[in-house]
C-alpha cells in the first residue's frame, strides 16, 4: 500500500505499475484533474493545502479499511500539494484486484471518502483575479476515535 | 493547537501554545482560543483532531496533545 500527499507531479502510469500484480485481473485508475471552472465561474488554476501528517496518515487509514473489506491485490493514492495549473493532475487512485467489479468499488470508495475525511484544502483562483477557499464537506464527527 | 485554510486566515496565525489544567476538554479549549482578540469569527464547533485523529468536543487533552481546527475538507 502507498498513501502520499506530495508536491511533486503525480505520474499515474507509475501509480498503476506500483500496484499491479500477477494475480490481479483488473487495475482501476481514477485520475482527478483541475478543470477550468466551478459553480459557473471561470477558474485558472488553484492551490491546496495540507494538514501534512493527518492527511496522509488518514489516507493510510481508509485504504487499510477498504482493502480488508474488498479482494483487493493493492492500493496506491497520491494527492498533490501546493499551486496547480489546469489540466494538471491533483489526485490519482490506483486499486488492482483479481477481478473487476472489486477494483471498481473500492476505488470509488477510496474517493468518495478521501473527499469527506482527508484535511486537504482547495483555494481557487478565478479569471476575474478574485481567489477563494472551496467550500468543503464537514467529516464526519471523530470519524475514528 | 494549529489551524489550517480558511481558520488559519480567521485565526491570524498557523499555530497557537495554549496552556490548560490536564484533562480539560476540547470544547474548553476552543472556547478559550475563541476569546482571543480576532479569533471570535472561529466557528463555536469545527470539527477537531487531537494528534492527528479525528475527536469530539468532549475528548480530554494531555499535556503535550497536538490539537488542530479543521475546515471542512476540499480534498480531491
Amino acid at each position: 500500500m502507498y498513501c502520499v500527499v506530495t508536491r511533486d507531479p503525480i505520474d499515474a502510469a507509475a501509480l498503476m505499475q506500483r500496484v499491479r500484480g500477477d494475480t490481479d485481473g483488473a487495475v482501476v485508475v481514477f485520475v482527478g484533474v483541475v478543470r477550468n471552472h466551478d459553480r459557473g465561474r471561470p477558474v485558472t488554476g488553484l492551490c491546496y493545502e495540507a494538514y501534512e501528517a493527518m492527511a496522509s496518515r488518514r489516507l493510510q487509514e481508509i485504504s487499510e479499511e477498504v482493502m480488508a473489506r474488498y479482494e483487493l491485490g493493492d492500493i496506491a493514492v497520491s494527492h498533490r500539494l501546493g499551486p496547480l495549473s489546469i489540466g494538471e493532475v491533483s489526485v490519482a487512485v490506483a486499486v488492482s484486484a483479481p477481478h473487476r467489479d472489486a477494483a471498481y468499488q473500492a476505488s470509488w470508495e477510496i474517493i468518495e471518502r478521501l473527499k469527506r475525511e482527508v484535511p486537504i484544502w482547495k483555494r481557487e483562483r478565478y479569471g476575474d483575479g478574485g481567489e477563494e477557499w472551496v467550500e468543503g464537506n464537514v467529516p464526519p464527527p471523530a470519524a475514528s476515535s | 493547537v494549529l489551524f489550517f485554510a480558511v481558520y488559519r486566515e480567521l485565526a491570524g496565525t498557523h499555530e497557537l501554545e495554549v496552556e490548560l489544567p490536564d484533562g480539560s476538554t476540547v470544547a474548553r479549549l476552543v472556547a478559550l482560543v475563541r476569546e482571543r482578540p480576532g479569533a471570535g469569527t472561529l466557528p463555536a464547533n469545527p470539527a477537531v483532531a487531537v494528534n492527528q485523529e479525528y475527536a469530539s468536543h468532549a475528548a480530554l487533552l494531555h499535556d503535550g496533545d497536538e490539537v488542530a481546527l479543521i475546515p471542512p475538507v476540499a480534498g480531491g
